[in-house]
């Protein structure tokens, strides 16, 4: 009974800390999200040197586990005496390079699903390769990407709860501050996951939605 | 290079993460095709059953899970060892993910292939046991040894609740030597060639294992001779 009229009245560190996920959530989908496209567009080309690099890169982002990174960005950073690497930038860095690795993948399917005789089209009606990748290849990629670029989002919600074990104050480091001032921590950490399956479930179930429109879309078409 | 000193603590972390992350797997793979049969079932309570499983799994994050089942249960008066909250945490997030993969894998079967086994005169049990489920094996290969190796990196979560598995230790060894960028690097290095090692080994087995077995060869005699031929080849 007290156990829950605590964590109300602590409801203002949750608060902030909700405030922190969302920071953290919004600033790693915009930057991941640029470098995944830059990376899978760089990957479709196939360039030659380039590609080797993005490629040990990919090897290494997505076969190793995020926390380690985590940890060699923040604890690296404090090594090297980057004292303007704060808990926030060092979890952005980390969160980037990670869901950059897997969306950039998702990307380059995008631009690989685009039928080669688009592109002959195009160049046969004299438009200029700019114009070509731009108005004929991008917007025939979205609907490829758009679904699984969402569930990528929704790993990348939840992905930002290890950004507590580098002691970034979100949710979950602040659901552990109020256990610490005594509270049933079976009680909190339920709040806690509460918290995020309110904002996860809506977004899955409008992937899901979207990944139907789009799917009947296409049949309608073929 | 002082950390080179503790490598046997690499080492045995490195065993303690190939181990919890298999048995978490394993737990998840009967989870998953428990809770992916549910989900089909004929009853709405099972699908229901299934249904909220698979969906608070999924939308809540593995490392507050793992502190409910380690921190949570404990002030609850169930004090379960931090390995054994670990792995069963982890198995449980897995099975979620795998009850997708597996129902979607079953759903992928040809309804032709229900109605030819049908009109064979197959039983229910029959026909999910020798057309559906060697089918289904076939295309849910490659994302369950995904969802494996899901599990191995996930299993990093675990030096959270103090199991002493390769992130733990070269968070030990980091506290010792202060080596930190080569410590984490060489940590990565393990986690690398444990998750390359398992795709390999998974597309080495699926290439023997999973090759295309129709056999098109038939054999024939023209009328008058005695001669058997074959006519036909391999798919």
């Amino acid at each position: 009974m007290s156990d829950w009229q605590h964590i109300w009245d602590a409801r203002g560190l949750l608060l902030s800390g909700l405030l922190a996920t969302l920071a953290l959530v919004a600033g790693s989908i915009m930057t991941s999200t640029i470098l995944g496209f830059v990376v899978g567009f760089l990957r479709y080309r196939r360039i030659p040197v380039v590609n080797v690099v993005l490629r040990v890169y990919l090897e290494i982002f997505r076969g190793t586990p995020l926390l380690v990174q985590l940890l060699f960005i923040y604890f690296g950073a404090a090594y090297l005496r980057l004292d303007w690497v704060t808990v926030f930038i060092a979890s952005l860095v980390g969160m980037t390079l990670f869901n950059g690795a897997y969306i950039s993948e998702i990307f380059r399917g995008g631009f690989e699903a685009v039928p080669t005789g688009q592109r002959e089209a195009a160049t046969t009606l004299g438009l200029s390769r700019f114009h070509i990748t731009k108005d004929v290849v991008f917007p025939q990629t979205l609907p490829v990407v758009l679904p699984p670029l969402f569930s990528q989002y929704l790993q990348l919600i939840k992905n930002t709860s290890l950004a507590s074990v580098i002691s970034y104050f979100d949710i979950v480091r602040q659901g552990q501050a109020i256990i610490d001032q005594g509270a049933n921590s079976f009680d909190v950490y339920l709040v806690v996951a509460i918290m995020f399956f309110v904002i996860s479930y809506p977004l899955s179930l409008l992937a899901r939605a979207l990944e139907k429109r789009i799917v009947t879309r296409r049949e309608r078409v073929a | 290079m002082l950390f080179l000193n503790y490598w046997h603590l690499f080492v045995t972390g490195a065993w303690v993460t190939i181990w919890t992350s298999t048995v978490a797997f394993a737990i998840g793979l009967v989870l998953g095709t428990l809770f992916a049969l549910a989900r089909r079932s004929r009853f709405r309570v099972l699908r229901l059953i299934g249904t909220v499983y698979v969906e608070i799994l999924r939308n809540t994050p593995a490392l507050v899970q793992i502190f409910i089942a380690y921190f949570g249960f404990a002030s609850l008066g169930f004090r379960l060892p931090a390995l054994l909250a670990g792995i069963t945490a982890l198995g449980v997030n897995a099975g979620a993910y795998l009850a997708e993969i597996i129902r979607a894998g079953i759903a992928s079967v040809p309804p032709g292939q229900l109605e030819a086994a049908r009109t064979l005169g197959l039983s229910p049990v029959q026909t999910f046991f020798s057309v559906v489920l060697p089918q289904a094996t076939r295309t849910v290969f490659p994302p369950v040894v995904n969802q494996y190796v899901e599990t191995i990196l996930g299993s990093s979560l675990l030096s959270a609740i103090s199991v002493q598995e390769l992130t733990a230790e070269a968070r030990i060894v980091n506290s010792i030597t202060y080596e930190t960028l080569a410590i984490f690097a060489f940590a990565m290095i393990f986690y690398l060639i444990l998750t390359n090692l398992v795709s390999f080994a998974a597309a080495m087995f699926s290439r023997s294992f999973f090759k295309p077995r129709i056999a098109t060869s038939y054999k024939f005699s023209i009328r008058g001779s005695r001669q058997l031929r074959t006519g036909g080849g391999r798919a």
